[in-house]
Order: structure tokens, then sequence, then C-alpha cells
């Protein structure tokens, strides 16, 4: 029963996180500035949704650690790679 | 509940979706397109939680594990094209 009502916590939360990391997406600012909010914000509620479903069914837990490491792992890589190609051309920076 | 979460993940993923169609500039129809991939696979690993099909979450995850890196080697295509 506390199992249940922490899971359904977490996935809630990972939501509110969702929803702060890519309302700035909407804005007019610069690709780094929503780059950042969309890897720290949207990361982490990813992974707070998925230990949340893990909190729910444990016998599957090989499959949701590897999709939290590989979430861990390759949001950031893909992060830096991201910033790395758009701001190489050095004019359309704002 | 489960079916409340899916609806307000569903409206979470309408917003990279609008920007990925209204942005002209590359880039950040990119960053959308990453924010889309990300949030659909986590919808897969919910709808196979919410079903009980794990086929349907191993899908999933090869997609967060593997998905990533196409979307890599499109950025470093389109910086080259843009040389």
């Amino acid at each position: 029963m506390m199992i249940n009502v922490l899971s359904d916590l977490c996935i809630g939360l990972g939501i509110v996180f969702w929803f702060w990391g890519t309302l700035p997406l909407l804005g007019k600012r610069s690709v780094l500035f929503k780059l950042h909010s969309l890897s720290v914000a949207d990361t982490l509620g990813s992974m707070s949704i998925i230990f949340g479903l893990l909190l729910k069914i444990p016998n599957q837990w090989s499959l949701l650690v590897l999709a939290l490491i590989s979430l861990a792992i390759w949001n950031t890589i893909l992060g830096y790679v991201l910033a790395y190609c758009s701001s190489s051309g050095g004019q359309d920076e704002r | 509940m489960m079916n409340a979460i899916l609806i307000a993940m569903i409206l979470a993923l309408l917003i990279p979706i609008y920007e990925a169609w209204q942005d002209e500039d590359i880039w950040q129809k990119m960053l959308a397109f990453a924010s889309i991939a990300t949030k659909t696979s986590i919808m897969f690993l919910v709808i196979s939680v919410l079903r009980g099909d794990w086929m349907i979450g191993v899908v999933g995850v090869i997609i967060l594990s593997v998905g990533n890196a196409g979307l890599m080697l499109l950025a470093h295509l389109i910086r080259r094209m843009n040389e």
C-alpha cells in the first residue's frame, strides 16, 4: 500500500518535471537555454517515472534498470553532442 | 489512475510536437525531436506496465538505448552539411 502511494508520487513528480522541462521549448530563447532545461528537467522526470514503474513492478527490474542507465548516459551525451554541433556555426547564437 | 497518467503524458508530448512543427530553425527542431523520442519511449514503458505486456516494454527499452545514437549521427550530418 505504502509502495503504491510512493510509486504514484514518483510518477506524478516525473510528469511535473516533464512539463517544467518542455514548456521553455515554446519560448524564443537560444538553443543552449532550451537544451539545458530539457536535459536537466526532462531526464530527471523520465528517470523518476521509470523509478515509479520499478516500484510498481519489481520483478522486471533488469529491463527497467537498463532503461534508467541508458537514459542517464545517452541523454547526457546527446546534450553535449547537440550543443557542440549547434554552436559550431557561430552566427546563429542569440 | 494509470489512465490519468497517460493523458497527462500525451499532453506533455503535444508541446515538443507543436514546437517541431512551428519552428524553422533546424537545431530547435532536433531538440524537439529528441524530446519526442524520449517521451514516447517512456510512454511505451508505462503502457507495457498498464497492460502487463513486456514485449512492448522491450521495444521501449531498445528505443531508449539505441535510438539516441541515430539522433547524434543526424546532428553530425547536419553540421557537416551546413559547413
